[in-house]
């Protein structure tokens, strides 16, 4: 009977604890990286005074934020205004319950058959956190900040879903693990054969998760701070929070789908068996910092596009794109099987 | 097709009030918008946040005194307001400058404009969300800066000429710096474009914003790159040369569809002209003394006068009345920005609010100046 | 669309630059001054705090009227006193105030002077202080002690008998 305990309800719990700790914990350092980064890029030498290097720079962030006064505006909606950050945070999170970060299975938390699905379900929910907190702040600027952001949501959702459709049909299933697994089999990364999905996956990606150049709901020159504006002390902080969780998952999705999760580049080549060196946690945490990296080298360069732009850059070139990419790749894979 | 928006749509109007405390406004400028959505159906600005009364005060300030009060107009070009108020007592009183005083000017004048293009590329970049080219343009504005501090003291509100001349030769070593200077600064600036002009990103943001064309500019009274911009061929440097800019070649640059895009390359070629007026001026500076002969006490004729230079935002003119006595009469300044910063709501109606940030940043406006 | 516009449109070349030169910046040198550990010296010719000689000054009130904003204040008596028998006048100071707090920095008083009795070239510019009343209201003694701000180091105190770096006309002043 304990055991039983212990595998079905300790042992995930403990899992949960500490992917939770982890990520959040990555999540506040991933601000501090950005934040030196961007100054390297910018030749200033960035947050270097709390700690050694400025190591301690996000925990001082932390305290800072707990210890501020927490603001409702005056005539907001004070419930809907709460729910906001709980609405964004949660998904944020939510989402690493399926991500396998390793091919043991005490490297994930559980790994459902429709992995892809529950990703994609659970982070659209986000959207309830931008736009009811941007609505719930009484204030123009967040409403602005708020819808902006839902209708960028919701448009590259769907450029964004026929890319990943794009791996399924190649990987035959929707479970992440048996994504990767598929990658092994198939001796080659999916970044290979589907390149133009993952282009469309990683600029979608880039603008669900509101960054640079996409990053119009917090335009800072026009809206202030977007569906933020509002929010201080913990509640701002679970905005920041899930920002950054969010380029995390973007990345981990990426880092799974077509860059071979934790394998280690040319998985069948016995020749380059030296590489298992690096463990796959490794291999995985090194493609999902590589892509980090690559966001914050967006934002250190690329000005923002205007709002209807991003509209018309998802809806008249990535989503039939996406579309005729999906149709050649499904043609492909379905040619030598005789299916055609 | 705003309108036809609207009844379709049944949208109806916001009114959204775009600062004083806005981090986009380039200061205390406040629009009071009317959006339908996010297109703008009406902008009005309302200024007067940072009204100091400077037209009020020269008129109990000596002649001398108020120089230092013209540097705060236009905070980012202090040089040139000096230059455009001590000319226009010049003017009044029939001073020559010596032709040494008049090349430190032009130094001045140019590196001040280098100065403050390079404050309004770093802001307008940053408006349109390029975080990187402020810091890397704000590198090279330092550079004048201390070129300034070593001149006359002072960085930013440089009180550095003074009627009949400059206060100062220049330091020893400075001519060298400065050379130094304008011969590294072109590498810089294609620096900074290649992270904006071919940018399709900067295109879509700046190509066919805020147009005005050439009849409209010139209607509104548009100096200044915003009128360069348009494509009228109008420089105050070149049709009234004052200093002596009559013996420097440079050309004016003009752009051709009148939108931020084209203002944004006049600009940038108006960098490359400076520096190649600076190293003119360098070449051939005149040995001689850097002040005129004047009055201790300055007692200009009675009479008016009116003398513009070429700000870096547009015409700087000075309109002095004096009745003989120590300090001005009355004295009225052609402010650039105010000017311009009227054709806003024209520049920005059917827009999005995304361009009013793009318009406010390409019209290069200094709330000191406007508001005086 | 021709082909080349095609390519271009496709193929985000003016991206790539701009990436490259973040990019390249990434690895350069920084510019940052790390300010209580480094600071920069201020040139000769900075206007900072002033400097103010009682020796020198002859009480001649013209940066008192050359000040735009009415800041210097300066009070004082006439003194008789006896050279070689004879009797003479003189001016003597007894208050010489500068309300720093309100100073733009223009350099009109120390052009002004005759004598070069206040100057402001004392390459000082840590002025700042939590109450401006009392901390920024510079009397004649305070003036050449310097109370609260400190000067460059290197820069020698009026009292020290320190100098202004450069007088009208650009000749520097001779090393005493």
């Amino acid at each position: 009977m304990s055991e039983l305990l212990w595998t079905y309800v300790g042992i995930p719990l403990l899992k949960i604890l500490v992917i939770l700790l982890a990520l959040v914990l990555l999540a506040a350092y991933l601000s501090w990286f950005e934040r030196k980064l961007l100054a390297y890029m910018q030749i200033r030498l960035g947050p270097n005074r709390v700690g050694p290097r400025g190591w301690l720079q996000p925990i001082a962030d932390a305290l800072k934020l707990f210890v501020k006064e927490d603001l409702t505006p005056g005539f907001g909606e004070k419930f809907v205004f709460l729910l906001g950050p709980v609405l964004i945070i949660v998904p944020a999170l939510l989402v690493f319950s399926v991500i396998p970060f390793g091919p043991s299975p005490n490297l994930f938390i559980t790994d459902v058959n429709i992995g892809v699905l529950f990703v994609l379900a659970v982070s659209s929910i986000g959207v309830y956190g931008i736009i009811l907190g941007g609505w719930a702040s009484n204030n123009k600027f967040s409403l602005m900040g708020g819808l902006r952001s839902a209708a960028q949501l919701i448009s590259y959702e769907v450029p964004m879903g026929f890319s990943v459709v794009t791996v399924l049909v190649m990987a035959e299933s929707l479970s992440l693990v048996r994504i990767v697994e598929a990658q092994r089999e198939a001796g080659v990364w999916f970044i290979f054969p589907g390149f133009v999905a993952f282009f469309i996956y990683f600029v979608c990606g880039i603008a669900e998760t509101n960054r640079n150049p996409f990053d119009l709901p917090e335009a800072e020159s026009e809206l202030v701070a977007g569906y933020h504006t509002e929010y201080s002390g913990m509640k701002f902080a679970f905005y920041f929070l899930a920002e950054y969780a969010n380029m995390v998952v973007v990345s981990s999705m990426a880092t799974v789908m077509f860059l071979g999760g934790w394998l280690r580049p040319f998985p069948n080549v016995a020749a380059l068996n030296f590489l298992d060196v690096v463990p796959p946690l490794g291999w995985f945490l090194l493609k999902v910092a590589f892509f980090l990296f690559v966001y914050i080298w967006f934002r250190g360069t690329f000005p923002r596009y205007r709002f209807d732009q991003l509209m018309g850059l998802g809806w008249k070139v990535l989503l039939p794109v996406s579309l005729v990419n999906l149709l050649v790749v499904a043609y492909f894979v379905a040619l030598p099987r005789g299916q055609v | 097709m705003a309108d036809l928006q609207a009844t379709l749509l049944g949208g109806e109007e916001m009114e959204v009030s775009f600062g004083p405390q806005h981090p986009a406004t380039h200061g205390v400028l406040r629009l009071q918008l009317k959006v339908d959505g996010e297109r703008i159906v009406n902008a009005k600005p309302i200024i007067g946040y940072l009204h100091r009364g400077t037209e009020k005060l020269f008129e109990r300030e000596t002649y001398p005194q108020c120089i230092p009060h013209t540097d705060r107009m236009d905070y980012t070009a202090a040089a040139t307001n000096n230059q455009g108020f001590v000319g226009a007592v010049e003017k009044l009183m029939g001073i020559t400058i010596p032709p040494r005083a008049a090349y430190i000017r032009m130094i001045l004048a140019e590196l001040q404009r280098l100065s403050s293009h390079i404050i309004w590329l770093a802001t307008h970049a940053l408006d349109i969300g390029a975080v990187t080219p402020f810091f890397y343009t704000f590198q090279e504005r330092e550079k004048i800066l201390d070129l300034f501090e070593e001149y006359c003291g002072a960085r930013l509100t440089l009180n550095t000429m003074r009627i009949g001349g400059v206060p100062w030769d220049l330091p020893e070593g400075w001519t060298e710096r400065c050379r130094r200077f304008v011969e590294e600064l072109p590498k810089k600036i294609e620096d900074w474009e290649r992270l904006l002009t071919n940018n399709r990103i900067w295109k879509a943001r700046t190509v066919g914003v805020g147009v005005i064309d050439a009849e409209k500019a010139i209607a509104w009274g548009l100096t200044g790159p915003p009128l360069r911009g348009s494509g009228v061929q109008w420089d105050i440097r070149k049709v009234f040369p004052y200093d002596h800019y009559d013996e420097v070649e440079f050309d004016i640059p003009i752009g051709k569809n009148g939108d931020t895009y084209d203002r944004y390359l006049v600009r940038m070629e108006e960098m490359r002209q400076s520096v190649r007026i600076i190293r003119q001026c360098l070449d051939k500076l005149p040995d001689g003394p850097v002040m005129a002969w004047v009055p201790k006490v300055i007692r200009p004729p009675k009479g008016e006068v009116y003398f513009s230079v070429e700000g870096p935002k547009g015409e700087l003119g000075y309109y002095i009345v004096s009745d003989g006595g120590v300090t001005p009469y009355r004295v009225r300044v052609r402010p650039p920005c105010f000017v311009n910063l009227q054709a806003l709501p024209e520049m920005v109606k059917g827009h999005l609010v995304a361009d009013v940030v793009a318009v406010i940043g390409t019209l290069d406006i200094v709330l000191g100046e406007i508001d005086r | 669309m021709s082909l080349w516009g095609f390519l271009a449109s496709v193929i985000p070349l003016d991206l790539l630059t701009g990436l490259k030169t973040t990019g390249k910046h990434l690895f350069a040198r920084k510019a940052t001054v790390q300010y209580p550990e480094q600071r920069l010296e201020p040139a000769d010719r900075f206007r900072g705090m002033f400097g103010y000689s009682l020796e020198r000054c002859n009480v001649c009130r013209a940066c008192e009227k050359a000040c735009p904003i009415g800041i210097i204040h300066i009070e004082s008596h006439w003194e008789e006193y006896e050279v070689e028998g004879k009797k003479r006048k003189r001016q003597v100071i007894d208050r010489y105030d500068i309300d720093v707090k309100r100073c733009m920095f223009c350099n009109l008083c120390a052009e002004a002077c005759p004598t070069e009795a206040v100057w402001l070239t004392t390459k000082t510019y840590e002025a700042a202080a939590y109450e401006r009343n009392h901390a920024l209201y510079f009397d004649k003694e305070k003036l050449m002690r310097w109370d609260g701000v400190k000067p460059f180091p290197g820069v020698k105190t009026p009292a020290e008998g320190g100098l202004p770096y450069f007088s009208l006309g650009g000749e520097k002043e001779e090393e005493q």
